[in-house]
């Protein structure tokens, strides 16, 4: 690149680069959310989905208990598919940080839907996206900044109960595995006939 | 100037060839050329090309050259092709970060061994056989990957495909029977430069070609195995390609090459055994596992860490990963030039102190790597480092033909080993434990790096000196005769079979730098340097 170009391009990055940190201006910790939903599934404990067949209903809503006006800057709620700590073991990929644009717990979306007082339900098929492990739900409110303010959970605040278990698809497909025979079987079968019909060609000049 | 043939360790003559500085050409009154002979290069009395002309694809010479650096291409293309897509498999197949990295390490280690069985294989086959063997039967290790289905699967199979790296011996051994020995440094540097690009390659491929299925309708965990056809497809193709349109010789002809390799002129035990009793050697085996070594390293690592650490897309994780292995196609050659030079005023010193530089300011460069915080400044730190090891690389290979003459292709078969080892015990030690995250390890490896590379300060040649001390200053001890030919004993001496050490010597004065009155290299030959 000619320097000209070059240049440009540094400042271009350079100038992205700031964009973006100044996006990250709110910073906003899970410890500092209030539990106010309640979240239920419709999967019994230590039951295993399968990943693309299966289905469950999720249930979300504001717990009924709390004063009214707790849910007055909520206006949306994204309901997701969470890790717990026996999947995360040895995956740092997967870790679970106060810090919630850093948080990778919760890694897949189920639903999004605008805030509503009453409870509201959804039936997901487990997308086949999903990999093997054990999991539990969290819904997160947001505000009309679409900043999280609030959350619920299928399970308890050390995320040891009520888990279910997501039995991924392997990938493979029986097409793949004779297309990959049928070309392993060619390459050697071509190597072979090659190497025998050079040696044979070879011992037909000799005689000659 | 005639070589010994198929004599143990000519199979990696000119694996470096820095007998003399790189050249692009051979003069005439040097090498003769044969005038009878009917190649689009001028060829010497072997029908080996004089003339190195990159972006020729002459029969037969040229032809070979790229035929041969592609296949090796390929090679690191398929054995790294995990290495992008770990994002995608480590779901798929349930991996913990202690399995990913025992796999990376043993995808580096299956070459160790099957190096060593290559140059067997190249004097038994001849270089076209053996290229083309094991390119074709490291095919089906490749598509294998549509098999895996947990972590004990995974890591075979990327044991197996990494096989297939030993095609750098057959790549080297090739360009030797083709190349004249007076530019086959350049040709092999090249070759051997241009190859390892695969490794950077195969993370701008891999992401491309998954984007591309997953676009037309396959899900995550099948369409990575889809993109693993590709490679083996590749393998494939390279491999017919090899055998139709390869040959062995400038003549074509086989039969004549194992004719002239029957009789083994030098005693295996005898060249093994000067080149594990120098020193020097094993100093070599431990540097290059720390350029070479990291630099497979971090080809393995490279793109899940800025995927995760930075949160980019899959083929954006790629791209910057890409440019790391990429660099490869002036770094090394820029080494190797780097070294040349040094040579030129100081002689030895200066290229082990050149050596020293650059590995070192590559495992600083590392340490910043893995400290970086922002994207910007770590794809900075990362070409930084990578144009440092990668150098180095091409460093080591500009000494490594001065440390024994008789013993050359061992001692070269040995520091590719290293390189090996070296990357499997990196990726063992930083990258296999979750006890520390992958930027801490990157930051170790630097540190590593800067303390493995310390070994060169005790590197001395009686003849030239080391990096702090002056050549010795015994009369019979500081002459370039004197060391190589004391890798021959008495009885060996008397019947004159260390000839070949002597005219080497004689040639290796050049580096004592200035100190040289007569210029060595002939006068109408410019180093020319790519």
């Amino acid at each position: 690149m000619e320097p000209k170009r070059y240049g440009i391009t540094i400042l271009g990055s350079l100038l992205l680069f700031f964009c973006m940190a100044a996006t990250c201006y709110g910073i906003v910790l899970f410890s500092s959310l209030s539990r106010t939903l309640e979240v239920t599934a419709s999967f019994k404990q230590g039951q295993v989905l399968k990943a693309g067949v299966d289905k469950i209903t999720v249930t979300w809503g504001l717990n009924q208990s709390l004063a009214a006006g707790t849910d007055s800057a909520y206006k949306t709620i994204k309901v997701k598919l969470c890790y717990s700590p026996v999947s995360q073991v040895d995956r740092a990929w997967r870790k679970t940080v106060d810090n919630l644009a850093k948080d990778k717990t919760c890694q897949f979306k189920i639903v999004s839907r605008p805030y509503d007082k009453w409870n509201q339900t959804f039936e997901w098929k487990v997308e086949r996206d999903v990999p093997s492990g054990t999991y539990f739900i969290r819904a997160y409110a947001y505000n009309s900044d679409d900043i999280e303010v609030a959350y619920g959970q299928t399970t308890d605040a050390k995320k040891t109960t009520n888990l279910f278990d997501v039995q991924a698809i392997t990938g493979r497909h029986a097409s793949l595995d004779i297309a990959s025979v049928c070309f392993s079987a060619f390459a050697v079968l071509s190597l072979l006939g090659f190497f025998i019909a050079e040696k044979r060609r070879a011992k037909l000049s000799e005689q000659k | 100037m005639a070589e010994i043939e198929q004599s143990p360790g000519s199979s990696m003559h000119g694996v470096t060839g820095r007998e003399q500085s790189f050249a692009f050409s051979v003069a005439s009154p040097i090498v003769p050329t044969d005038t009878t002979a009917k190649f689009a290069l001028p060829v010497d009395s072997e029908h080996k090309a004089k003339v190195f002309k990159i972006f020729s694809f002459a029969n037969p010479h040229m032809r070979t050259f790229h035929l041969s650096w592609i296949s090796f291409f390929t090679c690191f293309v398929s054995t790294f092709a995990a290495a992008p897509l770990v994002p995608i498999i480590r779901d798929n197949l349930n991996l913990t970060k202690r399995d990913i990295g025992n796999a990376g390490v043993a995808s580096v280690s299956g070459s160790i061994f099957s190096r060593l069985v290559m140059g067997a294989v190249c004097d038994l086959l001849g270089p076209r056989y053996g290229c083309a063997f094991l390119i074709m039967l490291t095919a089906p290790t490749v598509f294998c990957m549509s098999f895996v289905s947990d972590a004990g699967g995974y890591l075979a199979v990327r044991f197996m495909i990494g096989f297939s790296l030993a095609t750098f011996v057959s790549c080297q051994y090739w360009m030797s029977t083709m190349f004249n020995s007076k530019i086959i440094g350049l040709v092999n540097g090249t070759a051997a430069g241009w190859g390892n690009m695969g490794g950077g390659a195969t993370q701008l491929i891999m992401p491309l070609l998954y984007d591309v299925i997953r676009r037309v309708g396959a899900t995550p965990f099948t369409a990575w195995r889809i993109a693993f056809f590709i490679p083996g497809w590749l393998h494939v193709i390279m491999g017919i390609m090899v055998l139709t349109l390869g040959q062995d010789l400038p003549d074509g002809n086989l039969s004549a090459l194992q004719k002239k390799g029957d009789v083994a002129k030098d005693k295996f035990s005898k060249v093994l055994w000067y080149a594990i009793t120098n020193y020097r050697t094993w100093i070599f085996v431990l540097l290059y596992g720390y350029s070479m070594g990291v630099e497979l390293s971090t080809d393995n690592v490279i793109a899940e860490y800025f995927y995760d650490r930075f949160d980019l897309k899959l083929h954006t994780a790629g791209i910057i990963a890409a440019t790391f292995g990429m660099a490869n196609l002036l770094a090394r050659p820029f080494g190797g030039y780097a070294s040349d030079l040094a040579a030129r005023y100081f002689g030895m010193r200066g290229r082990l102190w050149t050596l020293w530089i650059l590995q070192t300011l590559g495992g600083v460069f590392c340490i910043w790597l893995g400290r970086a915080n922002s994207l910007t400044i770590a794809i900075l730190a990362m070409i930084l480092f990578s144009v440092g090891a990668q150098a180095a690389c091409g460093a080591t290979f500009g000494i490594i033909p001065f440390i024994s003459r008789r013993s050359l292709g061992i001692i070269s078969g040995l520091t590719g080993a290293g390189g090996n080892f070296g990357s499997g015990l990196t990726q063992l030690v930083f990258f296999t434990s979750s006890t520390f995250s992958t930027a801490t390890g990157l930051s170790m490896m630097g540190a590593m790096i800067v303390c493995c590379t310390l070994p060169v300060t005790l590197v001395h040649f009686p003849q030239w000196g080391s990096m702090f001390l002056p050549p010795s200053k015994d009369m019979k001890k500081s002459t370039e005769e004197f060391y190589y030919a004391s890798e021959w004993d008495e009885d060996e001496k008397q019947r004159g079979l260390h000839q070949q050490s002597l005219k080497f010597a004689e040639n290796s004065r050049s580096e004592r730098g200035k100190r040289v009155a007569s210029a060595l290299t002939p006068p109408d030959s410019t180093p020319a340097h790519v």
